[in-house]
This record gives C-alpha cells, structure tokens and sequence, in this order.
C-alpha cells in the first residue's frame, strides 16, 4: 500500500501529471507517510530520472516543465509537514535577466529546472540592477545569484553583480551566470562562481556550487 | 499569331488562399484589440492614445482595426534604396528579392585557421569587402559583432567600417538612440546633409518588438527616430514557437503579425508615409536542446505565410534566409542555405538577410557569404524559368537538324546558350580526371580560397577624403567621450 502511494507520485511526476502528483500526495500524508519520506522516496528520484532522460534527448522541454510543475504542486503540500531538519530547503537561489536585458526565455527555463530539483527560486524577473540581485540576496539569505542575458550589450553588467557581492563581503553568496553569449572565458573574466552552458548545466553547476 | 499562351514559364509557389489571409490578418487584428501590445514608450503610448487606442494599466495598448488598416495604407508600399553614390540599386516591394548578410554575430570562423574565435573589427572589414565583391550580395550587414571595439561605440564603428569598404546598402542595428543619431549623423556626412540622406537613403535601420506583444523602450526610440527623419527602418519580431509565441505555427503567426503591425501603426502615427520594411520571423525553439532554430521546417512554412499577407498589404518586407544552425560549413549547411535560399526567394521576399550565417545565429562565415552567392545565383536561374514562345521551341532549328544531327554548331545555340544556361563560378562541372589533375578542391577548399583571394585583390571603391575625414572627427569626438 505505501509504496503503491509513493510509486503512484513517482509516476505523476515523471509523466507530469500535476492533479495526479497532489492527489497521491494527499492520500500519502492522510495516509501517515513522512513528508520528508515522501518527498526522498518517490520526488527526488523521479526528478532525477525526469533529468535523464532529458539528457537523453527521450523526452523535450515541455515535459520537463510539467515534470517540474507536478514536483512544485506535491512540493506545496509537502512544506507544512517537513521536519526541522529539512527546514532549509537543498538552497536558495536568486535569479533574474541583467540590466537591460529583456529576454527571459532562459532564465525561466533555468528557474523551473532549479524548482524542479528541489530549490527554493526568487525570480526577480528582467532587466534586473545589480543591485537588485545582491540586495535581494541579502535579505533572503540566498546561497546563489544566477543572471541570465541574452545581449552582448547586457552581459557586460554581470560584472557590476560580481563586483558588487564582492564589495558587500559575501563570500556565501555564489554567482552564477548563463545565456547564449556566455563562455567560460567571460565567465573568469569578470570572477564569477560559474556559468551555465545551458539550462540542465546551469542546476548541475548550482548543485555543484553549494557541494563545495 | 498565339495570343491565348503566356510565353514565360516561372516557378510560383502559394501557400495560402484569400481566405486564409485574410483569416491570418483577422487573428492579428483580434489580439491587437482585445489583448493588446505593451508599449513601453510614453510618447507610443500618447500617440496610440490620441489617434483612438484603448491604453489600459501598465501601457497595455489596444489598437483598433481602423489604425491597423489605416497605418497598411499610409506606409509606402514601394521602397528605393540608393548605394553611397546615390544610384538606385533596390526597389523594395511586390516580389523583387534582393540578398545580403545580417549583423551582430559574436563569433567567427577564422579564414586560416579554421577555428572559431571571437569577432573583431578586421572580420567586419573582410566581410564587407566580400559582400561588396559579390555580385548577388545587394546589401550588407556588420555580420560580426567586434569583440575590439567596447560595447557603446561597435554600432557606430561597424557602420563606419562598412560605409568605408563598400558602396552598397547598409542594413545596420544601434544599441540606443544615442549611437543611432551618431551614425546617422555620419550617414548625413556621407550623403551631403540630412535632406539628400532622407532623399536617397543608402542605408536601413534594423529594430525589433520581443515576442510576445511587446515593444522596448529602446526599439520604439530607435523605432521613432528612424520615422521622424525618414531613414528607412526594418521593425519586425523574431518569435519562437513554444516560447516566446504559441508552439502551433498559425498561433506564433497570429502573434508575430500583430506585433508587427503594432510596430508598423507607431511607425506610422509617428510620421505618415516614412518608409518601413515589415514583416517577421517566427521560427521553433527546440525542445531539446533551448536553442533558436535558423532552418527549422516550420520557420520556412511561417515564412511563405507571412510574406503572402505581407504582399497582400502591399507592403516592403524583409526576410531570412542562407543561414543555417551548423556549427560549420558542413554538408548541413550547405542543404540549409539552399533549402532556405529557395524558399525565401519563390515567396519573394525584398531584403532576404542572414546570408553567411551559421551556429544558430551566432557564428559568421566569410567564405558562406560566397557560398551563398552562388546559391543565389542558381536560384535566380530558376524562378526566372524559361520562355516558350516560337524562338524557343526553335522548330525550324529541330527541322534544320533533323533525326541524328547535332545543335552544337548552330546559331541557335551560340544565340542562346549564355542566357538559357546559368553557369556556377564555384560549384564543381568538371569530370573526375580533370576534377583530379587541378587537386581534387572540394567545394569548401575553395571557397576559403575565393574568400582569401577577394580579401586580397578586392579594391571597394573609397570615400572622399574630405568624407573620410569628417568620419574620423565623428569617431574621434564620441570614443573620446565614450572613454570619459
């Protein structure tokens, strides 16, 4: 019975079926199954498999998302039942579009991939300060900045975010940058943490970010 | 006398029938006014408001079919773009094609080396000096984006490089309206003032809305700047289906057009009658890899159908081809641009850019601006079709041989050969023992070596000195000002 509840969820998620993930959820919690159970059990590796696949080229971007939205619905339900223990979530990332920049496709794209991982995302949408990123950082205690920009133009202002954790003494505070004109030679040039070659490489390298 | 037979036999291609365009047209019409564009300029927005759009919370603009229609009527629908000396070169409008290559691409493939670097200002200098070379290269872009020159003053450097290597058109972009005045102000320098500038304008703006539904601060500056002075200005959205725009083509279409059309009624409500090239380009985003496709399938489908209402609407329009989404110029490169190529041109789109493009828009090619001339070139041959009247079917030429003759010596054949036959410059006709005794050259062997030939022999025809002077007072007071 348990773990017919916990493969249930596990199978909505993978196939992204968001009213399916809830309802299992709910039946597992009235059920007297363990948030922290179910959300190891049955959502991370589901995730993880989702993920996969993804690297696989078996499955595309909209399932990924689906994936994604199922995970943060059974996510919602889960989160008054945690134990202290998990009370921090696997971390916080702030993220956003550098000044100027409009262009938001990556950055969401990144934001639902990092939700669906587990973390906790402040999206602070685009054209965003450098300011904006550091001070939000601060006051939510965020482990990760991660700025996106589509521009030539626009990248050029990632540098201000670095310099500016730089100058505020947060040596917790990683930045991590991504976008189509991004390398890994901008990327040391201007000192931040690391950079996203793509969305899936972008929570890879948060992850591996917050291992260290 | 055969008067029933229309003697030109010409490849058409028609995607869409009337109603269908017009079914296109009304959906754009639906969501300008009942979801409208978010304009993020106030005086677009007081101009929308004052001539009878709806501007609800957050500049969310509805526009009524009315200024729609009335904007499709006062742009011109016949558009002549001079070269640097003032000679006629373009009519943009009805289905005349015309090639060139685009701007702002980060990375090169180095002709010597073969590896991919980052763009400098000598790759802008190269390529427009190939573009000028290329007989069916019309107009040209920067193509690179030089990574050399500091963010700021590159639109206004690359324009100046161009303009210095070639007499053709320039098709250019402009971070904001501030390097947009600068070049335009060298633009007057190189025309003889702003009147004969907007008399006989060498060059066209290239601005763009961001899918979905909106329009930038930044583009409607640049938008309105280009309308108030008459430059000719090319204002369209590039969307991708299932991101930026519905997955589904007809509803990524619907979107693009309406932001198009949005652009085209601020355009015109800025100063009825300035010249603008319209359209859009509404490709697939791939859903495995996030990346913008430059050859999917679907952008040629999307393609054809907007450059029928667009021809519909009587209206200049722009449009993409010769690019592909290789990382170099492999065999899919080749099949993407000819696939492309084709396409673009039996829908008869005006100002066909991105001609050398490869890497999904991010790498340039100098030797595929002269792999994209030849393509062109064939293409032309084609649509252009063969005529079937008397002289052709050449009866009396058949009779005159005869069974088991042969037409080499005939007149006919040395009067008509030249014209009926295109003949490539590059692509191979030889048989294989002499294809053998000159090398073995592949294809792209020697198209880096033409491209390496043009870069040295290839002479653009230069400004005067007192032009090129006042150029270099123009860069030398805004980089000094820059560097402050």
């Amino acid at each position: 019975m348990m773990a017919d509840i916990i493969k249930q969820i596990y199978d909505a998620v993978v196939e992204g079926k968001v009213e399916e993930a809830s309802s299992a959820v709910q039946d597992a919690l009235n059920s007297g199954l363990e948030a922290d159970e179910i959300l190891n059990k049955s959502l991370i590796s589901a995730m993880d498999l989702v993920g996969q696949r993804f690297g696989e080229g078996e499955i595309f971007i909209p399932q990924v998302l689906w994936s994604a939205k199922a995970m943060q619905a059974a996510m919602d339900l889960l989160k008054p039942h945690f134990t202290a223990s998990r009370s921090k979530d696997v971390g916080k990332v702030v993220i956003g579009t550098a000044r100027g920049d409009i262009h938001d496709i990556g950055k969401n794209l990144v934001a639902i991939m990092l939700e669906g991982a587990g973390f906790q995302v402040i999206d602070l949408g685009v054209d965003v300060e450098p300011e904006g990123f550091v001070e939000k950082a601060i006051e939510e205690k965020a482990d990760v900045i991660a700025v996106s920009a589509l521009l030539t133009t626009t990248m050029q202002s990632m540098g201000d975010v670095v310099s500016l954790v730089k100058e505020r003494n947060l040596p917790s505070v990683k930045v991590i940058i991504g976008g189509a004109p991004v390398d890994g030679a901008f990327c040391e040039e201007i000192g931040a943490d690391a950079y996203g070659i793509d969305a899936m490489d972008g929570v890879r390298k948060v992850k591996e970010l917050l291992s260290r | 006398m055969e008067t029933s037979l229309n003697h030109l036999c010409v490849p058409r291609f028609e995607l869409l029938d009337e109603s269908q365009i017009l079914r296109l047209h009304h959906a754009a019409l639906r969501i300008l006014g009942e979801v409208g564009v978010k304009v993020n300029h106030q005086r677009a927005v007081d101009l929308l408001a004052g001539h009878g759009a709806k501007v609800d919370a957050d500049n969310i603009v509805k526009i009524p079919q009315f200024l729609v229609e009335e904007a499709i009527r006062s742009a011109p629908s016949d558009l002549i773009i001079y070269n640097r000396k003032k000679e006629p070169v373009m009519e943009l409008g009805g289905k005349r094609i015309y090639f060139g290559t685009g701007t702002d691409l980060p990375k090169t493939i180095d002709l010597v080396t073969r590896k991919v670097r980052d763009t400098t200002s000598d790759d802008v200098i190269l390529s427009t000096i190939i573009s000028d070379a290329m007989p069916d290269i019309d107009f040209i872009g920067s193509f690179g984006l030089p990574k050399d020159i500091r963010p700021g003053l590159h639109y206004i450097k690359c324009f100046e490089l161009e303009v210095r290597n070639s007499a053709k058109p320039i098709f250019f972009t402009a971070g904001s309206e501030k390097d947009l005045n600068v070049i335009l102000d060298m633009a007057s320098t190189v025309a003889g003032g702003d009147e004969e500038l907007s008399r006989f304008p060498f060059l066209i703006h290239y601005s763009e809305p961001t899918s979905p539904l909106t329009h930038s601060k930044e583009a409607l500056a640049k938008l309105l700047l280009c309308s108030e002075r008459k430059i000719p200005v090319n204002y369209t959205p590039a969307l991708l289906a299932g991101s930026t725009g519905p997955v589904t083509l007809a509803g990524s279409l619907g979107v693009a057009v309406a932001e198009a059309l949005s652009g085209l009624v601020i355009h015109q409500l800025a100063n009825r009658g300035s010249p603008i090239i319209t359209g859009v380009a509404a490709t697939a985003m791939d859903m495995l890899h996030a990346t913008v496709s430059y050859s999917a399938p679907e952008f040629r489908l999307t393609h054809s159908a907007y450059a029928e209402l667009f021809h519909y609407y009587n209206l200049p329009i722009w449009g993409t081809a010769g690019c592909s989404d290789a990382q170099f110029p492999d065999l899919q490169a080749g099949a993407e641009y000819g696939f492309s190529l084709l396409s673009a041109a039996l829908d008869g789109a005006n100002l066909i850019h991105d001609c050398g493009y490869l890497g999904q828009g991010f790498i340039a090619s100098p030797e595929m601006i002269v792999f994209a001339n030849e393509v062109i070139g064939m293409v032309k041959r084609y649509l252009s079709g063969f005529s079937i009247d008397d002289a052709h079917l050449a009866l009396d030429v058949v009779r005159s041989v005869g069974p088991g003759g042969h037409f080499l010596g005939e007149k006919h054949t040395l009067d008509f050969f030249k014209q009926e036959h295109w003949r490539p410059s590059l692509f191979n006709r030889e048989n294989l023992p002499n294809w053998i005794k000159k090398g073995s050259k592949t294809l792209d062997q020697k198209l880096v070596e033409k491209a390496l030939e043009i870069s040295k022999t290839h002479k653009p025809e230069p400004l005067s000195s007192t032009v090129s002077e006042e150029l270099d007072r123009i860069w030398d007071k805004i980089s000094s000002q820059m560097e402050k």
